[in-house]
């Protein structure tokens, strides 16, 4: 078996700008399934009663379809189904938002939940209102708790935006599999994927777990 | 918008082998990496320095990758590697045993670190070798600890083997799409293909919630 690294150096500009999209679309991803899976998770814990077993029910079920089918769906049904169809890279940006929220909301209810009720019952003592007591008392101790849990997001949403390839978002998967089409070198372009996605993944896991070992006591209680 | 979810009913004998297949294909994986996860924690926990960082790089760098690829590179690259021909089923296995074999072990060094020391030393006290203890005396109360975590990673197999979809198994997912490019029938075919997926892992989550209340260890 002879390697042959030219398909990789020849095409290094067109993986590259592939490599861009995919890190653009994890950022994206992680930022919007924060913003979406914090308000669920604080609806569920602290909104009214009415909304809580709808925002159970999305959780649930997001925990049960594979992100590859709501990816499908979202790019090839919702244009039917409201008239309006979205790019590939928005299609994924919704379908792994609306997935990967469903996992922080759980995150972030099991953040709160794990800080002691007496915790709140003692500021509410003290004359501190409700929404005091969450801000002041419970969030800052929840997001630390957190943090681990992110690391995991984090690493989870920049494994699934590979899965946007399916549906033809020119990410680095995308691209790897065009390339090795094209080269006829599946080996050398698939094995080279391989190592850079390691070498994006490890490095975040390991940085947010030495984050979270510095700031730990933090969230002790 | 004219919708006919008979297509639905019509191809319900290539959804339900599909649905079967997802479930034989996520079962054989568990089958390989149970057995695998726990060989890799022994080996991450042994004595021996090279067994234990071959172990460890192995679990990290399965883990760090995204499941897609490694189903493309078992598809691509491994038979090339290594001379060797297999079924689409086969290759699907073997790449989502590599990445649930990872996190297997991780699971499974974390149920048997959450023992306390001094078991071990007191079954070797009583005159058990290391290997009887860990047999007779660690993993049974590990396995009770690990139950929880290795249903939750079920329920992430199981969803997870749509991506062998890309290779042409023909598990739901792949059928679905199949049949959907068969008939144009996109919107009944994909909602079908969410909703049956939905019926199979729903119980399935709401299963492992509750594992997780009656095994689950809190601090």
């Amino acid at each position: 078996m002879d390697l042959d690294l030219t398909s990789i150096t020849d095409n290094w500009r067109y993986l590259a700008n592939g490599l861009g999209l995919t890190l653009l679309l994890s950022l994206a991803t992680v930022a919007g399934s924060l913003v979406v899976g914090g308000a669920v998770g604080l609806a569920r814990c602290y909104g009214p009663a009415w909304l809580r077993w709808p925002l159970v029910f999305y959780i649930d079920s997001m925990r049960a379809i594979p992100v590859l089918v709501v990816l499908v769906w979202s790019y090839f049904a919702l244009p039917i189904v409201t008239g309006w169809s979205l790019p590939p890279f928005w299609a994924a940006f919704v379908a792994l938002t609306l997935h990967i929220a469903a996992y922080v909301a759980e995150i972030v209810r099991a953040g709160i939940t794990s800080i002691r009720p007496g915790q709140t019952r003692a500021a509410l003592a003290l004359g501190m209102s409700r929404r005091q007591a969450v801000i002041q008392i419970v969030l800052p101790q929840t997001i630390i708790r957190m943090l681990p849990a992110f690391g995991s997001i984090i690493s989870i949403a920049i494994k699934d935006t590979a899965i946007a390839a399916v549906i033809a978002v020119p990410e680095y998967m995308k691209q790897s599999e065009t390339v090795a089409g094209q080269t006829f070198r599946p080996i050398e372009v698939f094995t080279c994927a391989m190592l850079v996605y390691f070498l994006i993944l490890f490095p975040v896991t390991r940085l947010i777990d030495m984050a979270y070992l510095r700031v730990a006591h933090l969230g002790r209680s | 918008m004219n919708l006919d979810w008979s297509v639905v009913w019509q191809y319900r004998g290539a959804l339900a082998e599909g649905a079967l297949m997802t479930v034989v294909l996520s079962l054989a994986t568990m089958v390989v990496a149970i057995p695998g996860g726990i060989l890799l924690a022994l080996m991450r926990l042994s004595r021996s320095r090279i067994a234990s960082t071959a172990s460890a790089c192995f679990v990290e760098f399965f883990r760090n990758l995204p499941i897609l690829l490694l189903v493309y590179w078992a598809y691509y690259v491994m038979p090339v590697a290594l001379d060797l021909r297999l079924s689409g089923f086969v290759t699907g296995l073997v790449a989502l045993s590599l990445n649930v074999s990872a996190y297997n072990a991780e699971t499974f060094r974390a149920g048997i670190g959450s023992l306390r020391k001094g078991q071990m030393e007191a079954a070797m006290a009583l005159g058990m070798s290391r290997w009887q203890a860990m047999r007779e005396v660690i993993l049974p109360q590990a396995s009770r600890r690990v139950l929880p975590v290795l249903a939750s990673t079920w329920v992430s197999l199981f969803k997870d083997t749509s991506l062998v979809s890309v290779i042409a198994v023909g598990e739901l997912a792949y059928t679905a799409m199949r049949i959907r490019s068969q008939t144009f029938r996109v919107l009944e075919m994909l909602t079908a293909m969410a909703a049956i997926y939905w019926a199979l892992g729903y119980p399935q989550a709401k299963l492992t919630d509750w594992l997780n209340r009656r095994f689950g260890v809190t601090e």
